[in-house]
């Protein structure tokens, strides 16, 4: 029996299935990673890009595959460039300094009876009395120009708050609480909504309305994105065209760019081709981005009235 | 006489560093286990066929039938792996070769959960995720269940034997909330690489799960290589082929085995107070963010509570600690309800609340531990009367009824919170938590703290008619012992 256990090195085989199993699981999340992580392959960028707008209209979350998102968080970004100028507006805040050390409308002290004791029904309001204005804005101007959208926005929020909750309160919490919720209604006046049951009450919590998309292309429409070309461009030419002080609030610098694509994105309706536009992409290390800045939406917003 | 009995039952077996890589084993088996159900049930709805345009109502009913295949699947498996685990003869023991070679497809099959394949046809997603987490469910149980079972085999000394299962519980119950801490760090190593905004792409697409699981899937190989390496049975298998009929006998009709497991079921509505956990966060201490700060305390008293048995079961039988601590359990869970009336549903209940829910926690630690222990004795005395060590039956029996207790806590909870308490949905999409009335908070509370209280007490109950403690263990003990001597003597 010794002589048995002696034969099977029990701490060889130890080694052995250890580095095995490694390799095994180094091959297969490689793999998969490589294969789901969309920034690694440039059309994938690219067709995210116009599919997040075109599906639901939604160009605001669109710039997350752009390089305002290279550096920092999206919502970072935004909150530096367009939230803070406003909840600071009284106190000496530049994107440079920050908010050490300053108070700003976000301070509890701004909270008046209203909003102290809202269980979240003005909150609602608040977000109804915006949505025309947020429609208006994006109808007239889409989200190419994100500068206009945010300022005008945030500007039009806080007046309208102080109209509801009857104080100067506003937060990051609040600007973003109303505007995610302007984009996600926008959406569903394109796509349309269900009629939605609590799974355990049986409460209805939704009901159906008729979008845009289905009244231009059916109940049961289905919006597909390919990209028709792709060419790759001179990266020299190309940064002779950047607005390098631009890029450096994203966190790059126009060094760190070492290849350029432009692709030519299609959307489809049931085979037809219903809108199509030029995605400009460049690499940053291993990753690609979109350049929002040199790449035009327009045309990705009201191609159902066509 | 006697005091030569316990001079034999005293008797030391194992390593002190056996003690703590068992624990290690336990720990890297939970790790994986423990990771598994929650975050595939996350990754097959939200990621694994993201932006296929698959149906979701669809999806979402295919996920619930998935996991209740599985649960069918776990629940056979866990009979056919108790009857072929003792029906194993190797030179490594019966339960060993399962354990340090079920290892390895056990870690790749997890990984390969999260490797869901690119396909548009909604048909082939469907019978993916069937036959890809049955697979999973099935080596799962071809690992666990025997690693469960080795404490029963680790020494002969049931003393011994005992604090083994006890520290290695505490490391299992550790190693069940690893992944948590895991997929933690993973984020954080992800966010440094990639920044803030490509992690959250990045986990828009579940890929911190897919590392994450690889992190568990190492672990579970790495921590079970050192157990293997380093442990040893040292209770000897009986020569004798367990039937078919035998097995069956093994699970329902040894009086105290099926008390024991009898526990899992009389006791199921024990668990109940997770169904309402959120609820009680939102309610009754004002936050849903507070949640974690319920679960952590309950985390570490069970944890703390775990090692405590160690000690109760130095100065009490098995049979007394777990009564002991179904009458603490149910106190504490009443005092705890006590408290919070007389407070009222306000920020003051916060600090109180939590500081009971980790009195509360202590209790778990019995339920963690000492079933364990007395199944291993359990499995000492059919071995006595029977001639058969079938330690692999004995721990799937007890498995089997924790699944079916599981099951009914998974219907009570729901039918509790929604039927019973009489809890309002928000219809107003700008409200997320509608507001509840007195009587439905009260009830909340309940179901946290009393309709448990009143199931830990039922849990007891089955071991009232318990016996294999005091002087009958300690003679079937030193029998096993003086036959397992003579066995060896006539090997030569």
């Amino acid at each position: 029996m010794a002589k048995n256990q002696k034969e099977f090195n029990t701490k060889l085989y130890a080694v052995i299935a250890f580095f095995a199993v490694l390799a095994a699981l180094l091959t297969i999340s490689v793999t998969t990673f490589k294969s789901k992580y969309t920034a690694f392959h440039p059309e994938e960028v690219a067709k995210t890009y116009v599919d997040t707008i075109v599906q639901t209209g939604d160009g605001y979350n669109a710039y997350k595959n752009t390089i305002v998102s290279k550096s920092s968080k999206y919502g970072d970004y935004i909150r530096k460039y367009y939230m803070y100028p406003v909840i600071y507006r009284d106190a000496d805040y530049s994107a440079e300094k920050g908010t050490d050390g300053l108070k700003g409308y976000n301070d509890e002290a701004f909270k008046g009876e209203k909003t102290l004791n809202d269980d979240g029904s003005l909150q609602g309001k608040l977000i109804e009395t915006m949505y025309p204005f947020y429609e208006r804005l994006i109808t007239q101007n889409g989200w190419d120009d994100y500068d206009l959208v945010f300022k005008s926005y945030f500007e039009e929020l806080v007046k309208v708050r102080k109209v509801i909750f009857g104080d100067d309160y506003i937060s990051d919490e609040v600007m973003f609480t109303a505007l995610e919720a302007n984009v996600k209604t926008y959406g569903e006046t394109l796509t349309g909504t269900e009629d939605k049951f609590d799974e355990n009450t049986g409460i209805q919590t939704s009901f159906k309305s008729t979008g845009k998309y289905q009244t231009a292309y059916g109940e049961d429409y289905k919006l597909s994105v390919k990209v028709n070309s792709e060419t790759a461009l001179d990266v020299a030419l190309y940064k002779e065209n950047c607005n390098e002080a631009l890029f450096e609030t994203y966190g790059v610098s126009i060094d760190d760019i070492s290849e350029v694509k432009e692709f030519e994105v299609q959307v489809f309706s049931n085979e037809a081709l219903v809108a199509a536009t030029d995605v400009l992409a460049v690499k940053i290390g291993m990753s690609w981005y979109v350049d929002n800045t040199q790449t035009t939406t327009d045309g990705l917003y009201g191609f159902y009235n066509n | 006489m006697a005091e030569k009995i316990t001079e034999k039952t005293q008797q030391k077996f194992m390593k002190k560093s056996e003690i703590i890589t068992f624990g290690i084993g336990l720990f890297g088996v939970a790790l994986l286990t423990g990771w598994m159900p929650d975050y595939t049930a996350t990754y097959f709805a939200d990621f694994a066929f993201k932006g296929k345009g698959f149906d979701s109502e669809t999806m979402s009913n295919v996920i619930s039938m998935v996991f209740l295949v599985a649960g069918i699947v776990g629940a056979v498996c866990e009979l056919v792996i108790g009857y072929l685990v003792d029906n194993t003869r190797t030179k490594f023991g019966k339960v060993k070769p399962w354990v340090g070679f079920g290892v390895i497809p056990l870690s790749i099959i997890s990984m390969l959960v999260f490797a869901a394949p690119n396909t548009n046809n909604q048909t082939v997603a469907i019978i993916w995720m069937f036959v890809i987490y049955s697979l999973y469910t099935a080596f799962c149980c071809a690992v666990e269940s025997p690693a469960n079972c080795f404490g029963s085999l680790c020494s002969p000394n049931p003393s011994e034997r005992s604090s083994a299962i006890s520290i290695a519980s505490f490391l299992r119950s550790v190693g069940q909330s690893g992944g948590m801490v895991v997929i933690l760090v993973v984020g954080l190593i992800m966010k440094a690489v990639m920044g803030q905004q490509q992690f959250k792409n990045a986990e828009g697409q579940g890929l911190d799960l897919v590392i994450s699981t690889a992190v568990c899937a190492l672990g579970i190989v790495l921590f079970v290589m050192i157990f293997f390496t380093n442990n040893k049975e040292r209770v000897p298998f009986t020569q004798e082929k367990v039937s078919l009929k035998d097995a069956v006998k093994v699970v329902f009709a040894h009086k105290n085995l099926l008390m024991v497991s009898l526990t899992k079921l009389t006791g199921f509505g024990r668990g109940v107070y997770g169904t309402v956990s959120l609820y009680i966060a939102i309610y009754l201490l004002g936050s849903k963010d507070l949640k974690l700060g319920l679960l952590l305390p309950m985390g570490i008293g069970t944890a703390v509570g775990t090692l405590l048995v160690n000690i109760v079961l130095k100065k009490f039988s098995t049979k007394q600690t777990f009564i002991l601590f179904s009458l603490y359990g149910a106190s504490s869970l009443s005092i705890l309800f006590l408290v919070s009336r007389g407070i009222g549903f306000n920020d003051g209940l916060i600090i109180p609340f939590l500081i009971l829910n980790f009195f509360c926690g202590l209790q778990h630690g019995n339920t963690n531990v000492t079933p364990n222990i007395m199944i291993a004795d359990c499995v000492d005395e059919i071995e006595y009367k029977t001639g058969k060590r079938q330690e692999g039956l004995a721990y799937a029996g007890y498995g089997l009824f924790s699944k079916i207790a599981s099951a009914f806590t998974k219907a009570l909870g729901p039918w509790l919170l929604y039927t019973w308490s009489g809890y309002m949905v928000s219809t107003d999409t700008n409200v997320a938590y509608a507001a509840q009335t007195d009587g439905t908070l009260n009830k909340l509370l309940m179901i946290y703290t009393i309709i448990p209280a009143v199931f830990v007490v039922l849990q007891a109950v089955p071991i009232f008619f318990y016996d294999m403690v005091g002087e009958k263990k300690e003679k079937i003990t030193a029998a096993l012992m003086e036959r397992r001597e003579k066995a060896n003597k006539a090997e030569g």
